[in-house]
């Protein structure tokens, strides 16, 4: 029943007219909310989560921009150094190592990830996950987007992205895709994380915007092998009752 | 329901025909719009019919053909989508032939209305589901106050008339639903008419079968609009609280009680104690749940410049609410009771809250202390007893508006009256160098004080439009005023001289009053992304009046003009600087200087509207204080943090004053109103490092003072006649003398997740130089302290802990060093938490603590053992009864040992040993049915 999507992504890409044309960069704009965050921790005691929440409330925001580079076939998505938080200018947080690379001709990932105090290599080829496609519309940087939604049972995640209609690129932010259109927006976790295009900018890429930073250096593993280091830390964090954000990339 | 079975009966189906069936086919199509205008590059779906999960897609060509080639055989929902269009969906069932084609496929344009309002102007969501459209009503505002009606007129595609009739795409809307219920009757009117348009979230629209064919079961074909209005979440409102009454032995009491409402927007709640097994206040949990949203007040500090503004930090100063704070020494009797609001938009936040607490303690000790000075020592033991009512009211408030997004607003107030009513008896026992009896001096005063005090204060923060360049300006209004007498009395006997014994009366009025203006101002310019300039202006201006009447009671309430005081003081504080940051990537760099101004103004006569005393004393100081800080992100969780300032800190008024404080005859404080400033060098430096993979922690880092001019405290010892051995203090400037920390903290796992270790240690060093008996005496502090400890959770259940403590501490004397002091305190400890069968709970820890002092032969050990038994009980966990023992050995008592300048002293004071406890709590959210490991807040 299951497919890869990609072989079906090759040729629409081909195919597609209004693929060539779209070739730029997208700002993303990510909201953290970190008692969103801690609401949807099932092994902290819902006590302790109302408590959080209502202490919190509204301080427990945190913004910040990521950047896509876009082609028909390829992508690129990392931190920016822009900074959303107009307090944050003061202090300077040191960016853990991100770097998604995807090419949607070849069906590959080239992930550069720090996680669990290790960078990773992840290369393998593209395994889209099961979306939900759902009857709802709405409007994200101007273009019209349908919403899918999916559940991530690794990272305990509820997920709903909004995907463009007019862009036929099934590319997305952070390590979301196989859409049929390009992911504008992403809910994690009801407000956990929220991701939201905010600036569109066409314009003809180099190689070297989509090249990764020379001196990276890390670990290749598999996707598999990805998921498996995953699971082995939110199992260890529900055992030690403590929120597993940290030291992951939510 | 009726679409599942039909789903499943489609499956069934399928599966049945499956045999006949090819296993794989193509199926195209061509999309058109219903006007049978060309719709180019549609996408098409095909998705499982029972989940919609996506299984392919493509796009169809320019003119709207499209086919998925070669894929399984299987019942489908195809879906389409095109800008602009509704998404249509259609059941696929598995082909009988190889070639599926679906022909024409009509897609319904979206009304521009509903596409370019709704959608793209006020950025709501459109949700379809089958035949009715909804969206988000709170996406179109209307002004505050406004009807449902109202806002019914602003969306597209929706007409409201005079009377208030509602047509939706031109038919009639005859039933309005609230929540899909109908509101108050069938006249859709009630509804839209009646609610306020803010409670609305969203607004759905769709075909209702008439009446008539609802009676009948039969379509008649006439089909009528209905609307339903969804409630918004934040008006559904919560609530939560908890009570406790407990009782023990030996009259043993303790009550609590919190209950808070609250929604999206606002929280309110109220909280009330009372006991008297020393609980003196509230607990952070309790702080939290009191304050909400307002328990973290971060950018409240209006002094800019190094140091200041940018740190965040719990509760203002917390002084708004009494936490539980005891010291173990004495008995406690304890009330109080607080009510608290919040407001939160986002925009205005308010928080106004008001706190009455009172504390009386008695308090019965011994002391030992022994004085040492060239060649000869003293000693004196003491008794007091001490009963200490203190009663407080405090209304704090804060208020905080985001003008637009460049500029904030912040303005706090706070008063607060105190009532304290305090006795104090004390009968001290002098021996001299040959430890022979010298005298002994009663001691009976009494304290009655009323205070006020306002503090209040305002923040601007203006960001300009280029990024990084931003302006502050704060100021601060605080004032005080005090009022309150000392009665005091005390007997000296002297036991050589046989027949001698003094006494001493004495009234004390103290008038105080105290006032302050403050302002600051910071400017920040970025000189590139990495480089940034700030510039700041503090001032403040403190004024200070202390009046202190002392009279004789004996001699018609004469004054006593040596004791007598009455000045005013003023201290005005200026300092301007500048910096330069550098901030990327994770590391921090700060370097900046400031030029400081202190001027100090006092004159003093004994009362007021008498002569001065003396000339006024005018002293002024002025420093540069440079400051430095660095701070590095590592890779990998590792930070390091550098830093160095030159401290430059003010006389406290209490120093200055020209004329004695004799409370205690033996031991008479004098003040210097030469007094200057203390200076210091202070660095700091530390490392430290998490690695999330192990779930373990390190770190270390270290603080050196080096004084160039320390506030000492000089002590002359002298006989007096009339009160034997008297130690008169007196503060001065002496240069040199250091301090010294260095500590280091681990913590890690043995076993992941079930065994982990932590260890803490700590060194300190220090030297003060004193004058005794103007003889200079260096006094040094060296001490270090080991702290280690395991704790093990072998399973769900059982949460177990065990660990020691090691402090040494010696101090030597210049001036005396046979008298050098090593003061050692060990103990050990260990815990248990054990859900022994559902709902049940077994809670104990046991301390084991000793305490040395070699040089006096001192030896004490206090073992202290608590137990508990807890159940919960009812579904939801919400009753809890408790039965605890705590200190089952009877033994418990407080021990503080510790020497400084040319004293070692140690206090041992009675406080609440063995009692039981039976406790019922009720908890509206109910208790948690399993032990807590963490507590994340």
């Amino acid at each position: 029943m299951k497919r890869t999507i990609a072989t079906l992504i090759l040729a629409i890409s081909l195919a597609s007219v209004g693929a060539q044309e779209m070739e730029g960069v997208i700002r993303y704009l990510v909201v953290h909310n970190w008692t969103k965050k801690m609401a949807a921790v099932d092994y902290i005691s819902k006590q302790q989560r109302e408590r959080i929440s209502y202490m919190w409330g509204s301080r427990s925001e945190w913004k910040m921009y990521t950047t896509m580079y876009i082609t028909p076939t390829e992508t690129k998505y990392e931190d920016s150094e822009e900074r959303a938080e107009p307090d944050d200018e003061g202090y300077s947080w040191r960016q853990d190592v991100y770097y998604i690379k995807r090419n949607y001709q070849t069906n590959t990932m080239h992930d550069v990830i720090q996680m669990l105090g290790k960078t990773y290599v992840i290369e393998d080829s593209l395994h889209a996950p099961d979306w939900k496609i759902l009857n709802d519309l709405k409007e994200v940087a101007g273009h019209i987007c349908m919403k899918a939604s999916w559940v991530d049972t690794i990272k305990q995640q509820k997920i709903i992205a909004w995907f463009a209609m007019d862009i036929p690129i099934s590319a997305g932010p952070e390590r979301f895709f196989g859409l049929p259109g390009l992911i504008m927006e992403v809910d994690v976790n009801d407000g956990g994380m929220l991701i939201t295009a905010d600036k569109i900018d066409l314009k003809t890429l180099t190689t070297s915007d989509l090249a990764l930073p020379k001196k990276l250096k890390g670990k290749k593993i598999s996707d598999a092998d990805y998921i498996a280091l995953l699971e082995k830390h939110m199992k260890e964090k529900r055992e030690a009752e403590e929120p597993p954000f940290w030291g992951i990339r939510y | 329901m009726i679409k599942h079975a039909w789903l499943f009966g489609l499956l069934l189906f399928g599966t049945l025909l499956a045999a006949q069936n090819p296993s794989r086919v193509t199926i195209k199509g061509t999309v058109i719009d219903t006007s049978g205008d060309e719709t180019p590059l549609p996408t098409v779906m095909l998705l499982n019919p029972v989940d919609s999960t996506l299984i392919n897609f493509t796009r169809g060509d320019n003119k709207g053909e499209f086919s998925f080639k070669n894929v399984k055989n299987i019942p489908y929902l195809l879906k389409v989508s095109y800008v602009g269009y509704l998404p249509l969906q259609m059941h696929l069932s598995p082909s009988p032939s190889e070639v599926n084609d679906l022909g024409m496929v009509r897609i319904k344009p979206i009304t521009n209305e509903l596409l370019e309002v709704v959608v793209k102007a006020a950025k709501a969501t459109l949700s379809i589901r089958g035949d009715t459209i909804e969206y988000d009503a709170s996406s179109f505002k209307v002004p505050p106050g406004s009807t449902v009606e109202d806002m019914l007129r602003r969306l597209p595609g929706i007409d409201v008339d005079a009377d208030g009739n509602i047509k939706a795409q031109g038919k009639d809307v005859k039933r309005v639903y609230v929540d899909g219920k109908t509101f108050f009757g069938d006249d859709p009117k009630a509804a839209t008419k009646n609610l306020g348009a803010e409670t609305i979230s969203k607004v759905q629209v769709y075909n209702e079968a008439s009446e008539q064919s609802k009676l009948t079961g039969v379509d008649d074909g006439k089909e009528q609009k209905a609307m339903n209005l969804e409630l918004k979440e934040e008006y559904k409102k919560g609530a939560f609280g908890k009570i406790t009454a407990a009782v023990g032995n030996e009259e043993r009491w303790a009550a609590r009680g919190n209950y808070n409402r609250f929604n999206t927007k606002e929280q309110f709640s109220v909280i009330a104690y009372g006991n008297n097994i020393n609980q003196t206040g509230v607990n952070w949990e309790d702080y939290g749940e009191f304050k909400g949203q307002n328990t973290f007040g971060d950018f409240d500090n209006g002094d800019f410049g190094f140091g200041g503004g940018r740190y965040f930090y719990i509760g203002g100063d917390g002084s708004d609410v009494p936490f539980n704070n005891f010291d173990g020494r004495g008995f406690t009797e304890n009330f109080g009771s607080g009510v608290n609001y919040n407001f939160d938009n986002k925009k205005t936040k308010l928080n106004a809250s008001y706190f009455y607490n009172q504390t009386e303690l008695t308090l019965n000790q011994t002391a030992f202390r022994q004085t040492f000075f060239q060649d000869s020592t003293f000693s004196n033991s003491d008794t007091s007893s001490r009963i200490d009512l203190r009663r407080n009211h405090n209304i704090s408030t804060r208020f905080e508006q985001q003008l637009d997004s460049n500029n904030v607003l912040i303005v706090k107030a706070q008063t607060r009256f105190s009532h304290n009513d305090a006795s104090y008896q004390q009968s001290q026992f002098f021996k001299d160098n040959n430890d022979q009896p010298n005298n002994s001096l009663n001691i009976d005063n009494g304290t009655l004080l009323d205070s006020w005090r306002l503090t209040g204060s305002a923040i601007y923060r203006h960001r300009f439009r280029k990024k990084g360049r931003s302006f502050a300006a704060s100021a601060g209004y605080n004032n005080s005023k005090s009022d309150g007498t000392e009665n005091l009395f005390s007997i000296n006997r002297f036991f050589a001289a046989t027949t001698l014994t003094e006494q001493i009366r004495q009234l004390n009025n103290n008038d105080n009053k105290g006032r302050q203006i403050k302002s600051s101002l910071l400017f920040t310019e970025p000189f590139s992304k990495k480089w940034f300039w700030e510039t700041f202006y503090n001032f403040s201006q403190t004024d200070n009046e202390v009046n202190r009447q002392a009279t004789d009671p004996e001699v018609n309430n004469e004054r006593i003009e040596s004791l007598s005081v009455f000045y005013d003081n003023t201290v005005q504080y200026n300092r301007v600087g500048s910096s330069l940051r550098y901030s990327y990537k994770g590391m921090n760099a700060m370097a900046g200087l400031a030029a400081q101004h202190l001027q100090l103004d006092g004159s003093y006569s004994i009362d007021r509207g008498e002569p001065l005393l003396t000339d006024p004393i005018r002293r002024t100081f002025l420093n540069y204080v440079p400051h430095i800080d660095f701070s590095y992100e590592f890779p990998f969780n590792m930070w390091l943090n550098l830093g160095y300032d030159y401290e430059v800190n003010e006389p406290q008024l209490n120093d200055l004053q020209p004329v004695p404080n004799v409370n205690n005859p033996a031991f008479r404080i004098e003040g210097n109103p030469n007094l200057g400033p203390q200076r210091a060098h202070s660095m700091n430096f530390n490392i430290n490092r998490w690695d999330p993979a192990s779930m373990s922690s390190v770190g270390i880092g270290a603080n050196y003072y080096l004084f160039d001019s320390q506030i000492v405290y000089n002590q002359t010892i002298e006989q007096v006649d009339t009160i034997g051995i008297r130690t008169t203090t007196r503060p001065d400037n002496v240069s040199g003398g250091n301090r010294f920390n260095l500590y280091l903290w681990s913590n890690f796992p043995i076993v992941k997740t079930k065994l982990t270790m932590n260890i803490n240690g700590n060194i300190n060093a220090g030297k003060a130089p004193s004058l005794v008996n103007g003889v200079e005496n260096e006094t040094s502090n060296a001490g270090f302290e080991v702290r280690t400890g395991f704790n093990y959770t072998p399973s769900t259940k059982l949460i177990m802990g065990v660990g020691g403590n090691l402090n040494f501490n010696n101090i030597t004397y210049s001036i005396q060093e046979s008298q050098n002091q090593q003061i050692r305190n060990y103990s050990v400890e260990a815990s248990a938490k054990w859900q022994f069968a559902p709902k049940f709970f077994f809670e104990s820890n046991f301390d084991y603590n000793i305490y040395r002092n070699d040089r006096y032969d001192f030896n004490q050990d206090v073992p202290i053992w608590n137990a508990s038994v807890r159940r919960l009980l009812g579904k939801q966990n919400r009753l809890e009864t408790r039965l605890a023992v705590f200190d089952i050995f009877n033994r418990r008592v407080s021990i503080t040992q510790s020497g400084t300048q040319n004293y070692v002293i140690r206090n041992i004071a009675g406080t609440l040993a063995r009692y039981f406890m039976v406790s019922v709590s009720y908890n509206m959210r109910g208790y948690e049915n399993k032990i807590k490991k963490n507590e994340w807040w």
